[in-house]
């Protein structure tokens, strides 16, 4: 491991406390406050992957992890950003993408085929024979993977989520973010920063260079860090990449936690009135031959690989740069030791005076209007050849590291996917923002700004600006902020040059699909002549990094290369994320969230296997026969009870509420007499059947009406949405969760339930459809009904939840001497089917009218008074021969129940079966389908096509129903 | 014959210390280890009503007029007396001896349709960011106002008591049939931040103290 400085103020490592971990099988240590690739660098390790085509050997580059050269696998996970993930100790490490090592990867071969491949091959190549393509996409798959993660992998770690509000949200905590929360705080204002970096301070928390007189950028940093830290009403989040950004202001990132932090990583949801963005900029890559071979990297990278991390990037570097960032970073890593045979600068003028004039005391020599135009070295950069920019005059030079930026690129993305639009800037060669959404302002850098005061003074106004919006700040302050601006420097001048002279075929300007200047030459040449088409032919952008390295130089590249007057062609479109994380951050903590019945915990102790039903959970069986056959013949025989907690419970009450309930149910319920249940169903405007459920009238103008379970949740606003013009007076309660409901059915329900109860539950005292309200012991109030959707005698009690269980526990002790059993939902299913009682969604679908499905004779055709939703459909439809009929239907020679869904053919689709099922009452398979009108005849045969049968197709025949009990006596006993 | 008894939906792992009975309830007041706040503590057995009237103006029940913005609440009397909509009020039972239901017909109990639980003490919208996107903070509500919307994705009322650090605190009501999973999402969010069930006392405290 190398020395690492411990003595410049800007470092964010502690090189006393080391941190082990595993790369290549080895234990290496790095130091507390290290990411993994500097830890990385710091033991000399300089290729950390191999490219996505071509194997080409990938180093560090940006520092920010906008292109994958430094994606590797930690522990198991692969495509990890080593530049931005925190060092743990460990951690186990290892290369990706390579077939050896990344150091001699047998397939770094591939490089060399680059004439092969030209931009969009697998189109021009592989579609004739067609057959070819699975074969070879296979094989280019395997050569050219970026990571593997295994099916069974378990994410270790803690995900959450929040969702915090604010006045003020502001995406960036550089200078000019800082200053936007302080002056929206300073107006009282609720302000959230977001920065991706782990500590606030943006560029210039790692410059040490002179801010003002006997200050640095990096105490200014920290001077406007400790102002936003102590005050209050600012929130900080660090380490928090902005993903989105949405109407409204609803802004997304994911935030990576502290050792201190209750979580690994979380996501985060801010709604704010007002936004700022001050994302500053990253370079805009130097495009010339090898320009990724490892040891060219940004200025930026050298810069803080020597003053956050305290590693000097090498012994020798040429500096090809655009910008005084490349000036400033040559002038701190001479003095920090490194040797600078030369700064190639773009520019032929326009360098801050200041900043030459160090550069000349150093004696280091700089060309002006001089650019890198190769990197020489097989795997790494070992000398340089520069040209003049005209390419007339070209020099070379040994080292082992070259700096290389063409200029600055501003990180809109915040902005545009927002929807502002970027437009072509000539002064600063920027794609500015123009046509900003409402209450969301730009600041800093990204709108060109380079002078130190006119970042923090664009970041003040903004804030101000937000504060408006909010209501916050006056005019007077705004003019003030903005007089203030004019006084400072505008926007710096951007440099120019696009591509260095050179022809282009291993100059990349897409690092992550080793996307060259010629491949984007010939997508142009194709015809492929803007940004979004050469980037689907050539691949430039589709990667990993989302676009970070190409996104500016591809449209600049574009313009130049066709020669067009004016730069109108745009950057491709940006989309969210615009950084990506763990799809476990996305997942976040993923309550389990279902609704529970009153009786579930007893159910659970019984045994019962639950299933997720809808927001329920419900016990389907009570055993691990899933036939259900006890539990069946349990009904039929003896008595078992079943929890129908999940039906949907209403009361409907006012003088309109007869209108309300004649308005969506098809009978006419003005008929209900008091002590009886009136079976109904509504229907949608086109007459197809919703819900069904029973009425009961309570008092005058007052209800009580169940609904099935999964419409219990959309009933009040379906009432109200048939009702709004009308002005009516009721009102309607969801009652679903404050009754249970116990159903006993069997022929031995009756004599279980006497024993609980102190009225008359004989045929006579209580008879079929009838419904009773009493009490048990004086205390529990009870609604019962007696119904039989299972065929049998049957009670369904209604109780409030909270007596649940001790009504639960003296049924089942009343029923001891029976040997009462639950029965669940799968066997209710199989008990009903046998009875051909439908329930809607199995027997139905969403064209499924009331007619269709032989409930015709609930609609009311004389109502009057109040029209009904549905019956105009209804009256149209039955004359309508062609629509699908339900039909029972038994199978031949005794032959098993066809699966669910399985469709009904002859020489095509015929309709398609609801519920069938080999029944135990019976002693053989039926079940209901909903056939075309002229196949619901008793006696058609009908075939059966089921999923995977091969063309095997089982037969059975239409039959009268209801298959169990036709003369409803047992229900009625 | 067994034992007669009602059972709230809410169930916490805690051990009671002290239990009293109201009715057929038997309502824990303290736990043990109940801790530093923040708390959360189970109200189910409360009386919850629903007022539905075309003339909310006209009504006061228990004499207390409802407010007339909507999502806006009142405290008076150990009553909570939240403005849903132009025509739906609820009424939740905090404080004092148990609620009687007015015999007007406009009045539905709905206690046994939703668990009701308070949470409260420092950190409390700390938790509740964690739940819900709701502005539990935000400076243009003023303190009692009520919620009707998404708290750990369940459509939810949340009335917002208090929120001066310690004394912050909210009162929530969801589906009862939610009731565990709820309960298990807020403690899972509350972790962090020390939450831990609580007795009724500690709630009677935090009432009086508002």
């Amino acid at each position: 491991m190398m020395n690492r400085f411990n003595h410049l103020p800007t470092l964010k490592i502690d090189v006393s406390d080391k941190i082990p971990f595993t790369y290549k099988g080895k234990t290496y240590y790095g130091t507390k406050g290290d990411t993994i690739a500097t830890a990385l660098y710091a033991n000399g390790v300089r290729i950390y992957a191999r490219s996505l085509k071509y194997h080409r050997p990938r180093g560090l580059y940006s520092m920010d992890g906008e292109c994958s050269n430094t994606m590797m696998e930690v522990n198991g996970i692969p495509n990890v950003r080593t530049e931005t993930t925190a060092l743990k100790p460990g951690m186990v490490v290892k290369e990706q993408n390579v077939k050896g090592s990344a150091e001699n990867d047998l397939m770094g071969f591939i490089d060399k085929m680059d004439w092969a491949m030209p931009a969009g091959f697998y189109y021009d190549t592989m579609h004739k024979p067609a057959k070819i393509w699975p074969v070879a996409m296979k094989q280019i798959r395997k050569a050219a993977g970026i990571g593997k993660l295994a099916p069974d992998h378990h994410m270790p770690g803690k995900y959450d989520e929040i969702f915090p509000s604010c006045d003020v949200c502001v995406i960036g905590g550089g200078p000019a973010g800082m200053k936007a929360a302080l002056a929206a705080a300073q107006k009282g204002l609720r302000v959230s920063i977001m920065e991706a970096r782990p500590w606030l301070g943006g560029h210039f928390e790692y410059r040490s260079s002179e801010y003002i007189s006997r200050q640095t950028h990096h105490e200014r940093a920290v001077q406007l860090a400790k102002e936003v830290e102590k005050t209050e009403n600012i929130r900080v989040f660090t380490h928090t990449a902005n993903v989105g950004v949405y109407n409204n202001n609803l802004i997304t990132g994911f935030q990576v936690g502290k050792e201190s932090d209750s979580f690994t990583e979380r996501y985060i949801e801010i709604r704010a009135n007002s936004v700022v963005v001050a994302t500053g900029c990253i370079e805009r890559p130097l495009l010339f031959e090898n320009n990724e071979r490892p040891g060219v990297m940004q200025a930026g990278c050298a810069l803080r690989l020597a003053n956050t991390y305290g590693i000097l990037p090498g012994k020798i570097a040429v500096f090809s740069i655009g910008h005084d960032l490349g000036l400033e970073t040559a002038v701190a890593l001479h003095d920090l030791g490194l040797s600078i045979p030369v700064i190639a600068d773009i520019r032929e003028d326009g360098q801050d005076p200041a900043m030459l004039k160090a550069v000349l005391d150093r004696k280091i020599t700089i060309l002006k209007g001089w650019v890198a135009t190769e990197a020489h070295g097989g795997k790494q950069v070992k000398k340089v050849t520069i040209k003049s920019v005209d390419g007339t005059i070209s020099k070379t030079f040994d080292c082992d590291v070259l700096v290389a930026s063409a200029g600055f690129t501003p990180l809109t993305g915040p902005l545009v996917v927002n929807q502002a639009k970027l437009t072509y800037d000539n002064h600063t060669n920027f794609f500015l923002p123009t046509d900003l959404p409402k209450k969301m302002y730009a600041a800093g850098r990204l709108l060109g700004f380079e002078n130190a005061k006119s970042i923090e003074a664009s970041g003040h106004l903004a804030g101000l600006k937000a504060a408006y919006d909010c209501e916050n700040c006056s005019i007077a302050d705004l003019g003030e902020a903005k007089k203030a601006m004019e006084n400072l420097p505008g926007p710096a001048r951007g440099t120019k040059l696009v591509t260095a002279p050179v022809k282009g075929r291993k100059t990349f300007i897409c690092f992550d699909e080793d996307t060259s200047i010629k491949n984007i030459k010939q997508s142009i040449d194709k015809g492929f002549d803007v940004p979004e088409l050469i980037k689907r032919f050539s691949g430039a952008g589709l990667g990993p990094g989302q676009g970070g390295i190409p996104g500016h130089n591809l449209p600049l590249f574009a313009a130049k290369y066709q020669a067009l007057p004016d730069i109108k062609i745009k950057p491709t479109t940006v989309r969210a994320p615009l950084v990506p994380t763990l799809i476990a951050t996305y997942a976040g903590t993923n309550h389990t969230m279902f609704k529970r019945t009153p009786m579930d915990e007893m159910q659970r102790k019984d045994g019962g296997i639950f299933r997720n039903i809808g927001v329920w959970q419900r016990a389907r069986y009570f055993s691990k026969d899933f036939t259900c056959k006890k539990e069946i013949e349990n009904v039929r025989t003896n008595v078992g009870m079943l929890d129908g907690s999940t039906l949907g419970k209403f009361r409907i009450h006012g003088p309109d509420a007869l209108n309300a309930l004649q308005r969506v149910y098809v009978s006419d319920l003005s008929k209900i007499k008091e002590g009886r249940v009136k079976y109904t169903a509504m229907c949608n405007d086109d007459g197809c059947v919703i819900d069904d459920g029973v009425v009961i009238k309570r008092g005058e103008n007052d209800y009580y009406f169940s609904t099935s379970t999964g419409r219990a949740g959309q009933t009040i606003e379906w009432i109200r949405y048939h009702t709004r013009y009308d002005n009516w007076n009721f009102a309607v309660i969801n009652l679903t969760d404050a009754m249970g409901v116990i159903n006993l059915s069997g022929p031995n329900a009756r004599k279980v339930l006497e024993k609980v109860v102190d009225i008359d539950v004989s045929n006579e005292g209580f008879g079929f459809s009838e419904y009773k309200e009493f009490k048990i012991s004086d205390t529990i109030p009870v609604r019962a009904m007696r119904l039989g959707f299972v065929g049998e005698l049957s009670y369904e009690l209604h109780v409030p939840s909270s007596y649940m269980k001790s009504v639960w526990l003296m049924l089942k002790e009343a029923g001891r001497e029976f040997k009462i059993q639950n029965f669940g939902v799968e066997a209710q299913n199989v008990l009903r089917m046998e009875k051909c009682h439908i329930i809607l969604g199995q027997e139905s679908e969403q064209r499924t009218n009331l007619l269709d499905i032989g409930l015709g004779f609930l609609w009311s055709r004389k109502k009057t008074g109040c029209k009904t939703v549905g019956v105009a459909a209804l009256a149209q439809a039955e004359k309508d021969n062609t629509r699908l009929k339900l039909v029972g239907f038994k199978m031949e020679n005794n032959g098993r129940a066809p699966k669910d869904g399985s469709l009904i053919v002859d020489d095509r689709v015929r309709g398609y079966v609801c519920t069938a099922r080999n029944s135990f009452s019976l002693n053989e398979a039926v079940g209901m389908a909903l056939v075309e009108g002229d196949m619901s005849k008793i006696g058609t045969r009908l075939a059966f096509y089921e999923d995977e049968c091969k063309g095997e197709l089982i037969y059975g025949t239409v039959v009268q129903t209801p298959f169990y009990d036709p003369d409803g006596k047992r229900m009625k006993m | 014959m067994k034992d007669i008894k009602r059972h709230s939906a809410v169930a916490f792992k805690a051990t009671p210390l002290k239990n009293q009975t109201y009715g057929d309830w038997d309502v824990v007041l303290e736990y043990h280890g109940e801790g530093d706040g923040p708390w959360l503590v189970d109200l189910s057995h409360r009386t919850r009503l629903d007022l539905q009237s075309a003339d909310l103006a006209a009504k006061k029940p228990f004499g207390i007029t409802i407010p007339e913005v909507y999502c806006q609440s009142v405290l008076e009397k150990g009553v909570l007396i939240n403005r849903m909509n132009r025509i739906q009020a609820s009424i939740y039972h905090l404080d004092g001896q148990s609620m009687d239901t007015p015999k007007e017909k406009e009045y539905t109990d709905v206690t046994e349709a939703t668990i009701f639980v308070a949470i409260f003490g420092s950190n409390v919208f700390s938790i509740c960011e964690k739940l819900s996107a709701l502005d539990f903070i935000g400076a243009d509500k003023q303190t009692p106002f009520l919620f009707q919307g998404p708290f750990s994705h369940v459509p939810c009322q949340i009335v917002t008591l208090g929120r001066e650090a310690e004394k912050s605190g909210v009162v929530l009501t969801c589906s009862r049939g939610y009731g565990k999973h709820m309960i298990d999402g807020i403690l899972h969010a509350g972790e962090e931040f020390g939450l831990k069930p609580a007795g009724e006392k500690r709630f009677a405290d935090w009432i009086n103290s508002l």
